[in-house]
């Protein structure tokens, strides 16, 4: 095992302008933000980025101009309301927004973390999410070699970096997920490179104690950062509970026309 | 009473004791529903839900504004994570789901995805979530929305993100608005009952298709014992955020 621990400035060179990104999380809880803070301050851009159900890190990462296209089942403030800068630049057509289902994407990162080419998936057929699908080359309807009708084959997401923001890792990128893993484990395996983010950096004894933390073993890490608090204002279990109020806040500064404010502000946190 | 409390008692019902059910994210109600039958008549149903804790605990459990909070796991008793929820339903062992629909039609289909075209959308909305993978497999579907009117009770779809009623399946799909329930049937949408406090005048005046209507009942509204474990809940009224939209 070899020493992987870098400081952001040297992850964030890991990625490249028109890569495909993925992040951990959902929603409000365990998003790489001091990563995608870094990412804006970079200047690197056209990215397409792609996950189950995210929330401020596609959001803010849009704002900034980053963005080329975006992959989601669901994208939000659930009862905040819409995704003020994603809606924005999708009704304004600056960026392609290709609408995902759940088991479609998950499936479409097990696909890639699996080393197959596609995964059949059940559901989905009679949505008009299928001809938007098949004309992108996403999905295809093919027939159950077994007898079993008709089924919505996904083909495997590889994206090109995957960014985990973890409870815990080691300097080599043994690491940890408490609590709620999402698609996590998937997207770091099905991912080119994988970067971790971590609240704390433990000895590698940590995992040698117990096996069963290791959530994602190192020999499928990049680099690992140490960053506290890297996921705030979204929560990270056993840490920190998402900051409605901030979350609420830059929600506002979005409607008064203030997000430029509210990034400069953001690059600035780690 | 909220509409609110009726719609999470409504949903509560629809739960059978031993069954399965799910509930993603923005599904304030969802959650205390499922709650609310497994602390009255369902003491066995199986609570699987975005933030991922398998039958967390109601005496921990308080209600936030994000579903997937990790607060809403505590005391669970393990981990499950959602791709493993999306497998037990393909498996035809998730007994229900709550979705919600933005614009729902007179099938009980829905649209979640946008207003206007896709390419070029009046609305991008929030997206379908899981409505496109689990309303085809799951034998229950409760969609929920507390805009009970023309924009919401649409003719036609702007797109179609879930599928309601399907003809000859072993499927369930019931409508709960903020003012009257439905279920959905080869020949539309069944009206089951009226909410207190509102009229079949309201609620066929705010629909921009005639929904099926021949016997009908008044809601069952939640009774001061079911109110007291609502609230004891959600002691913040998170639930009724949806409705100040």
């Amino acid at each position: 095992m070899k020493d992987k621990l870098v400081d952001l400035d040297a992850a964030v060179d890991l990625v490249e302008s028109g890569d495909t990104l993925t992040f951990s999380g959902v929603s409000m809880v365990r998003k790489p933000m001091a990563f995608i803070a870094k990412l804006i301050q970079s200047g690197k851009k056209d990215f397409t980025i792609i996950d189950r159900e995210p929330g401020m890190d596609f959001d803010i990462l849009i704002a900034a101009g980053c963005v080329k296209c975006a992959r989601a089942a669901m994208v939000g403030f659930e009862l905040f309301g819409l995704a003020p800068n994603v809606r924005r630049a999708v009704q304004e057509g600056e960026i392609q927004f290709i609408e995902e289902t759940c088991g479609a994407v998950v499936n479409g990162l097990r696909a890639g973390a699996m080393g197959l080419p596609f995964l059949p998936v059940k559901g989905i057929i009679g949505t008009d999410l299928v001809e938007l699908h098949e004309k992108l080359g996403n999905w295809k309807i093919i027939n159950d070699p077994f007898g079993g009708g008709e089924i919505v084959a996904v083909k495997a997401i590889v994206p090109d970096v995957a960014v985990i923001h973890v409870q815990k890792a080691d300097r080599c990128g043994n690491a940890s997920l408490e609590g709620s893993r999402f698609e996590d484990v998937y997207k770091a395996k099905a991912a080119k490179k994988l970067i971790i983010t971590a609240e704390e950096i433990v000895p590698t004894d940590y995992f040698k104690e117990n096996p069963e933390r290791n959530t994602i073993p190192y020999c499928y890490t990049t680099a690992v950062v140490h960053v506290p608090k890297g996921a705030y204002p979204t929560a990270c279990p056993n840490y920190y509970p998402p900051d409605y109020e901030e979350v609420l806040r830059y929600l506002k500064m979005c409607r008064e026309g203030k997000v430029k404010e509210y990034i400069d502000e953001f690059i600035k946190r780690w | 009473m909220h509409p609110a409390d009726v719609m999470i008692k409504v949903m509560a019902s629809q739960i059978k004791d031993g069954e399965v059910f799910l509930h993603g994210l923005a599904s304030p109600m969802p959650a205390l529903a499922m709650f609310l039958a497994k602390l009255t008549h369902a003491p066995n149903m199986v609570y699987l839900a975005v933030a991922e804790g398998i039958d967390p605990d109601p005496e921990k459990f308080k209600l936030y504004p994000s579903s997937a909070d990790p607060r809403h796991a505590a005391g669970c008793i393990g981990i499950g994570e959602l791709a493993e929820a999306f497998d037990l339903a393909a498996k035809g062992k998730v007994d229900g789901m709550f979705l919600g629909g933005a614009q729902i039609d007179k099938h009980a289909n829905i649209n979640l995805t946008c207003i206007g075209s896709y390419d070029k959308p009046k609305v991008k909305l929030p997206g379908g979530a899981a409505a496109a993978y689990l309303s085809p497999i799951v034998k229950k579907l409760v969609l929920w929305t507390t805009n009970h009117s023309k924009r919401t009770f649409v003719e036609k779809l702007d797109f179609k993100t879930g599928i309601g009623y399907e003809k000859g399946k072993d499927k369930k799909v019931v409508v709960v608005s903020n003012m009257a329930v439905f279920e959905a049937e080869e020949s539309g949408l069944r009206l089951i009952s009226v909410h207190p406090g509102f009229s079949i005048d309201d609620v066929l005046s705010e629909m921009s298709f005639e929904p099926v209507v021949d016997g009908y009942s008044t809601t069952q509204p939640p009774s001061d014992e079911e109110m007291k474990i609502i609230q004891r809940l959600d002691p913040e009224n998170v639930r009724y955020l949806e409705f100040k939209k």
